[in-house]
């Protein structure tokens, strides 16, 4: 795409803006905050990616990917606020899922270990597992508040906090699941994804597309499964206090 | 050596801005097997006594000993199995009445005493319910039941009961009683149990703790409190409670 095909991109800009004005939504200022956001992020990330595959340094891609679970825990840490230490057990999960994923990608030689296929591709798995998590931790406060007269039930009985709270993780886990799993049913029907449609735009053919949504689409499950489960494993013990009560977390 | 023990227990409002206290001050020792009515007017704080007494709630100051060993040297779950909890409001746990019998056999990995949970069905009246009915479909009154006896299959040395039989009918209600009272008597099982039923206090307990003014105002035995109570909120208590019960008769 030549630098100006890029710039006429911006009429699609000035549309939202006119129709924002014209309807008097108030959206002006927030549209052109995105729009110069979303595009200086994109070019330097496009300038971050073309140095890092000239270069093939592995602490450089490891680097990249440290910084993109750390933000993935940070953004999804958010979710879990007034759990303590929770950001570092997101991170623990999120990295644990992406070794698993690497090592089953680069170890059975589905991808080529070359930046320009593991960066890509952890930075989708990330994502996705950033949101499971917060999904994971949205459900497990939801449930947790909703479960009280059953988890303090279980611990009047002598049960221990992996034992009280059970029921509640398995149903998280569940819920954070859900979307991966449909997501997996309509792919290809109801939406196009993002990596395969862009593939086939920058000429690839559309067989060789599909073949890696396929692995990414499985990656993705795989990657959901183990980062809840993981996550479940890591801080169920925080909705309780050291004298094993219930803490109750603020549901917002 | 004593079954319970607890020193100058003090718990704050939850959400006071001034720190109000609930209660404070609050001692008692039980050093043989007793049944204890502990009466209050509401708000007093006797189902928060109760919680905190089980470890499902923390007092703010004091100390609480079960068999002479403070609560900070033991597992909560091992406290919880000896001093049980028996809440108002009954939960049943996801699936049938017999999930729920079974349900300390599973958390303890111990072997399920069938026997022992059929007669304790049997002796609070539920001989008839089928145990695989999910327990979702029990009555508020079943559910009370099966609740308690669900307790009581952990052979727990001190019942904390919170009003359990609230909505139990008449019988049941009787039937719940000398269940209890027999289970004193044969296992030397203590309980201490909250009620605002003045007649159940008297035929249940030996014991009297009443609660009034932000503490434990009296700990007398059951005749001697019903009969010259020793404080100015336990007689003006009781005269309420009497006055209530004869508008009640006359309606």
């Amino acid at each position: 795409m030549s630098g100006l095909a890029l710039t006429f991109t911006l009429i699609f800009v000035f549309i939202t803006v006119l129709v924002s004005m014209r309807q008097k939504l108030g959206l002006e200022k927030d549209i052109m905050i995105g729009t110069i956001r979303a595009a200086v992020q994109l070019l330097l990330v496009g300038y971050v990616l073309q140095f890092v595959f000239r270069t093939e340094n592995l602490f450089l891609i490891i680097f990249i990917i440290v910084m993109m679970i750390a933000v993935a825990a940070w953004n999804a840490g958010q979710r879990g606020s007034g759990l303590r230490g929770i950001r570092w057990r997101i991170a623990l999960s999120i990295g644990a899922t992406e070794a698993l994923i690497m090592l089953l990608l680069l170890g059975l030689g589905i991808i080529e270990p070359a930046s320009q296929y593991i960066i890509p591709i952890s930075g989708m798995s990330i994502g996705n597992a950033m949101v499971v998590a917060g999904l994971f931790l949205n459900g497990m406060k939801q449930d947790v508040l909703a479960s009280k007269g059953e988890i303090e039930a279980l611990l009047a009985l002598g049960a221990n906090a992996r034992q009280a709270i059970q029921q509640c993780l398995k149903r998280a886990v569940k819920a954070s699941m859900i979307p991966t799993i449909d997501g997996m049913k309509t792919v290809g029907i109801v939406q196009l994804p993002g990596m395969m449609t862009g593939m086939i735009i920058a000429g690839a053919d559309p067989l060789e597309a599909v073949r890696y949504q396929i692995l990414i689409v499985f990656a993705f499950t795989s990657s959901a499964a183990v980062t809840s489960i993981i996550l479940g494993l890591l801080s169920y013990r925080l909705w309780f206090t050291k004298e094993l009560q219930l803490r109750l977390q603020d549901s917002r | 050596m004593s079954i319970l023990k607890f020193d100058h227990l003090s718990k704050r409002l939850q959400g006071s801005s001034e720190n109000q206290p609930l209660f404070s001050n609050v001692s008692a020792v039980i050093d043989e097997p007793e049944r204890i009515a502990l009466l209050a007017p509401s708000g007093q704080g006797k189902s928060t006594l109760l919680r905190i007494l089980s470890l499902l709630d923390c007092a703010d100051e004091g100390d609480i000993l079960l068999n002479n060993v403070s609560f900070r040297e033991w597992q909560p779950l091992h406290w919880r199995m000896k001093a049980m909890y028996v809440a108002q409001q009954a939960v049943m746990l996801p699936g049938s009445v017999e999930d729920n019998l079974r349900i300390a056999s599973r958390l303890h990995r111990t072997v399920f005493d069938n026997d022992y949970a059929r007669k304790l069905m049997a002796d609070v009246g539920l001989h008839e319910l089928d145990w695989c009915k999910p327990s979702a479909d029990l009555s508020g009154g079943e559910k009370q039941r099966v609740a308690l006896v669900r307790s009581l299959l952990l052979y727990p040395d001190l019942l904390l009961l919170d009003e359990i039989t609230a909505s139990l009918d008449p019988h049941s209600k009787v039937a719940v009683e000398v269940m209890l009272a027999e289970l004193h008597e044969k296992q030397g099982t203590t309980y201490i149990w909250v009620t605002h039923d003045l007649e159940q206090a008297r035929s249940v307990s030996n014991r009297v703790w009443f609660m009034g003014e932000g503490t434990l105002l009296e700990d007398a035995p059951t005749g001697e409190f019903f009969r010259s109570p020793q404080s100015e909120a336990a007689r003006r208590f009781l005269s309420l409670a009497d006055r209530e019960e004869g508008e009640k008769c006359q309606a």
